[in-house]
């Protein structure tokens, strides 16, 4: 998963779906520990900017 | 500010939103020694929201011009062919607000009556302890461990801290409204007290807003739509011709998203020394995507228990409970109906909404969505398939 910094609202959707725990946001910076990641994509869908991406 | 993370706690409230603020105010109202931890740098940052709050006299709150930028009365419901119903009166009176200031306001509002807050500090993770938890904390890039008997998770949208305990609060991304809004100044309103909420497919399966807020007003929308994203909707519905215009000369001060849970309330909200409440436990108006009234009643019920539980020296999950009985006794049923609804809402065509409306004719005085249906169908039968399960 990859995240567009420049796109990225920090809202923090992606975090409240990804049910792995994969995703944090820390502060404005979104961080995905790619090892927890099940490529499941909800945050891809939830993420208001199309920030994310595969 | 580092020394309040080394002390214990009977009580760690982690989140600053309404819900946080409003627990920790009453479990150190009710004598528990409190700490509140919030994420960001400055409580209230960043918004994600459109700032409507219900009226506060309930919360003993008064509505101080500090925060309200509006006095709200009420609002038009506009169908995708421009009519306009009215609802004034009842829920839909109330304010909007600047939540930055009255987010902070609320977080003093806990100060004072004895909670401690560490803000730029993210809660980690969460290791039980002897009759409570261990609470691991990073400010400032170091790490902390802080103890104490119940933990209130109110970490909103995210809802990772109840996770970390192992409550199941994360969210399924088809119950979840992504939202993209402008604050923008400029925009010439229908009414300056009144919220103007548009249905149809410019936003679908949720709804595009309008809410005045003084000089400006939150312009923004709230979609479930797997390919295309909130922020295309939005920009697309700046120049739809049902605003005829009115955003022509408008111009932004501000840009703000997020994602609303409209699902319903999670399920397990209450475990061993631990609560969930707010957005975290899903506590949102499935109709309306609104959470602040929710948040801040269920945030003193839990804030009120958690008390309660530290006087008795008691933090199991079954005194815990007490909690969970209260909001469900209140909110449950409210909140699955309007599960219901929303599920039907979303299912109706720009044709099927435009004939509701025209049904509907004007003014409404309270949304009581029984007797709206009934009104519909009498007039419009074949909307009969949408509404029998809710009626039988």
């Amino acid at each position: 998963m990859r995240i567009n910094y420049e796109r990225c609202g920090y809202c923090g959707a992606c975090v409240g779906v990804c049910k792995s725990m994969a995703i944090e946001l820390i502060e404005n910076r979104v961080v995905i520990y790619e090892e927890r990641c099940k490529r499941c994509k909800a945050c891809i869908i939830v993420c208001p900017l199309k920030a994310l991406e595969e | 500010m580092r020394w309040v993370l080394k002390d214990e706690y009977d009580v760690v409230v982690v989140g600053a939103g309404p819900a946080g603020s409003m627990a920790s105010y009453y479990a150190s109202k009710n004598g528990a020694k409190t700490l509140l931890v919030e994420k960001s740098q400055e409580i209230g940052e960043p918004v994600r929201c459109a700032e409507a709050v219900p009226k506060l006299e309930e919360f003993n709150i008064p509505p101080s011009e500090e925060f309200v930028r509006s006095y709200i009365k009420g609002g038009y419901l506009i169908a995708p062919n421009g009519r306009r119903i009215e609802v004034r009166g009842g829920k839909t009176e109330g304010y909007v607000v600047e939540r930055k200031i009255f987010d902070k306001y609320l977080a003093i509002r806990s100060a004072r009556a004895g909670t401690k807050i560490a803000v730029k500090s993210r809660v980690v993770d969460l290791y039980p302890y002897e009759d409570g938890f261990k609470v691991k904390i990073i400010h400032l890039g170091e790490e902390y461990t802080v103890k104490t008997k119940i933990v209130i998770a109110a970490d909103g949208m995210e809802s990772s801290v109840a996770e970390m305990a192992g409550l199941k609060c994360k969210k399924n991304p088809m119950e979840v409204c992504s939202c993209a809004e402008y604050e923008m100044t400029g925009v010439k309103l229908l009414d300056k007290h009144m919220m103007e909420f548009y249905f149809g497919d410019l936003s679908p399966k949720g709804y595009a807003w309008i809410f005045p807020k003084g000089d400006t007003a939150n312009v923004g929308l709230g979609v479930i739509d797997k390919k295309k994203k909130a922020i295309d909707y939005l920009n697309e519905f700046l120049e739809h011709p049902i605003l005829e215009g009115r955003l022509k000369d408008a111009t932004p001060v501000e840009f703000k998203c997020g994602g609303v849970p409209v699902g319903g309330p999670i399920e397990k909200t209450v475990d061993d020394n631990i609560m969930v409440v707010g957005d975290a436990a899903g506590q949102v108006s499935p109709l309306t995507g609104g959470g602040i009234y929710l948040a801040m009643s269920c945030g003193s019920i839990a804030g009120e228990v958690a008390g309660k539980a530290v006087k008795k020296g008691d933090y199991s999950k079954e005194t815990l409970m007490e909690y969970e009985r209260r909001w469900k006794e209140r909110f449950y049923n409210t909140l699955m109906t309007e599960l219901k609804y929303k599920n039907i809402l979303q299912k109706l065509s720009e044709k099927e909404l435009n004939i509701i409306a025209e049904v509907i004719d004007g003014k409404l005085e309270e949304v009581d969505v029984k007797k709206i249906m009934f009104k519909v169908i009498k007039k419009a039968p074949s909307l009969l398939k949408y509404f029998k399960d809710v009626i039988g």
